[in-house]
């Protein structure tokens, strides 16, 4: 077993060496799990497992992680980045909407690109950016004033730059695009200004776009009968979380955002599609293949916008194509990726707004859980019981990991009415409870039952992603800035590292000269591990 | 000489002070309006102060001024839990324009200051509290209470400690590793250990994964002053902590 390990560490050490300076190709893209030396797509793969074949790090050798090399970062603000590296290069955000590339060895600096941004930004939740997008010799990034930009890879030189929106009305772009054959992906934020909310393919050579998928119809299309009057301009269900690609079917399947204004529905009665919903696009032309929604006429702002993470398995002993999808909402999801047909789900933290889900996966909601003016309690709160920080399938494993957080929030509900660059939320619900602040986890679920297997608590609630890998390892992370790697059968803690900084961003690996590295983002600082040599 | 005087215009436009533009009737109504869904669940349907500071008072923590207040909602504060509230600039003005309706109708506390300033004193408040440097650190300093609490709150906080208490009075009790009690307030806490300070006002840190029978209680340490004072004496303690607002 070692010697084997040996020969693939030397064979993929060999690979990265020759491709030290070739391009970044589709094919590449679609065989990312074959090329463990390089995280090339925000979640590693399209099938999106955030899963790696690196097994250097393992249970055993874990407790020598020490860190390698740390990159600050001179910004105040929140830091979400999820970095790529692609034959000895990272490639990673600063926010607002910066991107620098490092020598993934040593995290010494090539190139900075650095966006000029007009005074006022419309974002919700902070000036954050969660990632890049590479193809051929070009690097992708959206911007918070709602621009998209392709990089020279080598340079950071500035290739071409399109809008994609109009920032003074809560247009912004925080989401990793995702290079899909020729074009780049990529979503818009601004469900809390009422945008219009949409999917945007771009052609990477000229920026030019190919197509665009609203995710609120027009009235006459299908679903346009769910808003009533005009209330669809201002809609939201923006696609601001990096989403997943099925080559196979080529179908890229992305979740969409809350329906805007967030916590008062008066103004939309009905089910408003497609707010809350998993996507499928045929990759394309943009035209909608399937969709499931899974809070129909949502008050409660919990986006759909996790990773969707694709699965070929089994599904009552039948070989289907799978997706499991653990939503804010608090239920865990396993959805047929051919029709979007519902298939199963539990509850995967508590809630105290649904009896349950019906045979077609629609809630059957419990009485007086809407939003209120004098407040109503409600399991999960507002930032849900997951959001977008990402989860990880294993498939040695073969169990579904997430952070899960265990809260709830008091729903206010007020008056609202659109006016454009301004906030279009009806109301400002109390997200955390001061004197009921809730907790965190890390959680192993079977994906087919969706039953908990184990459970690593965290004091507070955790922003970051989970990774896992071949050496039986789940890394995460918490607020309270510790790093940790857990048992990937277990959940037992096997190494961790206070980073003094809250952790708000995903892990990754990757391998430079036969060393295998891990790489997290923390308070406003890149930190990167590798094993004490 | 043209450069003087476009020097001295320069300094006293820099020189006056930001008016609000939105300040009628209609702009208070709708700014109570914005306020109501946007400010109250933090700082009271009326501005009186909850999980944020009362702002009926009219002095502000961070700037009293209305160019103060405009940053301070527009952009937020940071270190707080003051969010940015993302308005165009005449919205923002109009939450102003009803804070200051309330600034207007604030309430006046009826006791007298003097003898409720004797009273903090003889009353053993110094021994836990501290205003303007002087007293114990045990509790929380009140130096700008007078800024933060409505009346009818610190009324509440004197007969009924237990009735709101931050996170940072929560007291933590378990048996350390050699099997000893320890009971402190919570400075602050993660999955791995907790930090505290001790009834003697000392600092200690733990490991959480070696302490015995950990728990946290949130009720307060302060003594309910309910039987204590009342009536007049009560009402003079409260207008003397409402007082506590230093420029």
């Amino acid at each position: 077993m070692r010697i084997q390990r040996f020969a693939f560490t030397c064979l993929a050490a060999i690979c990265s060496a020759v491709l030290v300076y070739g391009q970044v190709t589709y094919e590449r893209l679609l065989n990312a799990g074959k090329e463990p030396g390089n995280w090339m797509t925000y979640s590693g793969s399209y099938p999106s497992w955030r899963y790696s074949i690196l097994d250097q790090i393992t249970r055993q050798t874990a407790s020598r992680l020490k860190v390698e090399w740390v990159y600050q970062m001179p910004t105040p603000l929140m830091v979400e980045t999820t970095p790529l590296v692609v034959d000895g290069i990272m490639y990673l955000t600063e926010p607002p909407s910066n991107v620098v590339a490092l020598d993934a060895a040593t995290g010494r600096q090539y190139w900075r690109y650095r966006r000029e941004l007009p005074n006022r930004i419309n974002v919700c939740c902070g000036q954050v950016n969660r990632g890049v997008a590479i193809l051929g010799n070009r690097i992708f990034v959206g911007t918070v004033d709602a621009h998209l930009v392709a990089l020279d890879a080598k340079t950071g030189a500035v290739l071409w730059d399109v809008r994609v929106a109009d920032h003074t009305t809560g247009h912004s772009i925080t989401v990793a695009p995702l290079v899909v054959k020729d074009m780049v992906i990529c979503g818009i934020s601004g469900g809390e200004y009422g945008v219009r909310g949409f999917l945007d393919a771009y052609d990477v050579a000229t920026g030019k776009r190919r197509w665009r998928f609203w995710t609120i119809p027009e009235p006459g299309q299908p679903g346009g009968e769910t808003w009533p009057g005009d209330a669809w301009k201002t809609g939201g269900a923006p696609t601001w979380t990096t989403g997943s690609f099925d080559a196979e079917q080529n179908l890229i399947i992305w979740g969409t955002g809350n329906p805007s204004p967030d916590w008062n529905g008066d103004s939309r009665h009905g089910d408003n599609l497609y707010s809350d919903s998993a996507i499928a696009l045929d990759a394309d032309t943009g035209k909608l293949k399937w969709y499931f929604q899974f809070v129909p006429h949502d008050v409660h702002d919990w986006d759909a916008t996790q990773v969707p993470v694709l699965v070929d398995g089994e599904w009552r002993g039948q070989p289907r194509k799978l997706i499991y999808w653990a939503h804010r909402n608090g239920f865990y999801y396993v959805l047929d990726r051919e029709k979007g047909t519902f298939l199963f789900g539990t509850p995967f933290a508590k809630q105290t707004w649904a009896k349950g889900l019906d045979s077609a996966g629609h809630p059957i909601r419990l009485p007086n859980i809407d939003p209120s003016p004098e407040g109503t309690y409600i399991w999960p709160g507002v930032q849900g019981a997951t959001n977008w920080y990402s989860p990880s399938y294993n498939p040695l494993t073969k169990l579904f990991y997430l952070s899960v957080w265990e809260n709830r929030s008091v729903y206010h509900k007020g008056e609202q009415a659109y006016s454009p660059g301004n906030r279009y939320i009806g109301s400002v619900p109390l997200i955390d409870l001061p004197e009921d602040p809730g907790h965190g986890a890390v959680r192993a679920l079977n994906p087919q039952t969706g039953e908990r297997v184990w459970n690593y608590d965290l004091h507070t609630k955790p922003w970051a992603g989970v990774l896992s890998t071949a050496g039986q390892l789940v890394f995460g992370g918490s607020d309270e800035g510790h790093f940790f790697a857990l048992d990937a059968e277990t959940g037992r803690e096997v190494w961790r590292q206070n980073l003094g900084g809250i952790i708000r961003a995903n892990p990754v690996t990757y391998l430079v000269n036969g060393r295998q590295f891990v790489s997290i983002a923390a308070g406003s600082a890149l930190f990167t591990f590798a094993l004490a040599r | 000489m043209r450069t003087l005087v476009t020097l001295i215009w320069t300094v006293s436009l820099a020189a006056q002070p930001v008016r609000n533009p939105r300040t009628s009737p209609d702009d208070i109504a709708l700014g109570a309006k914005t306020f109501r869904s946007h400010c109250a669940p933090c700082h009271g349907m009326h501005a009186e102060g909850g999980r944020g500071p009362n702002l009926a008072s009219g002095r502000f923590y961070h700037g009293s001024s209305d160019a103060n207040l405009l940053t301070n909602i527009t952009e937020g504060i940071p270190g707080t839990e003051m969010p940015a509230l993302f308005y165009m600039e005449d919205r923002v003005w109009q939450i102003i324009a009803y804070i200051r309706s309330r600034n207007a109708a604030a309430e006046r506390p009826a006791g007298d200051v003097a003898r409720g300033a004797a009273l903090f004193r003889s009353k053993g408040c110094t021994g836990c509290h501290r205003v303007g440097g002087v007293g114990g650190s045990l509790g929380p300093d009140l130096t700008q209470v007078g800024t933060m609490r409505s009346v009818e709150h610190l009324r509440q906080s004197i007969v009924d400690p237990s009735a709101d208490v931050q996170p940072r009075y929560w007291v933590a009790r378990f048996k350390d590793d050699s099997g000893k009690p320890v009971e402190g307030f919570v400075m602050n806490e993660d999955t791995y250990s907790v930090q505290l300070m001790d009834m003697n006002q000392q600092l200690h840190s733990y490991e959480k994964a070696a302490l015995q029978d950990y728990k946290v209680e949130k009720v307060s340490k302060m003594p309910s002053y309910k039987d204590l004072l009342t009536g007049e004496p009560l009402n003079d303690l409260v207008a003397y902590l409402a007082s506590l607002r230093p420029e």
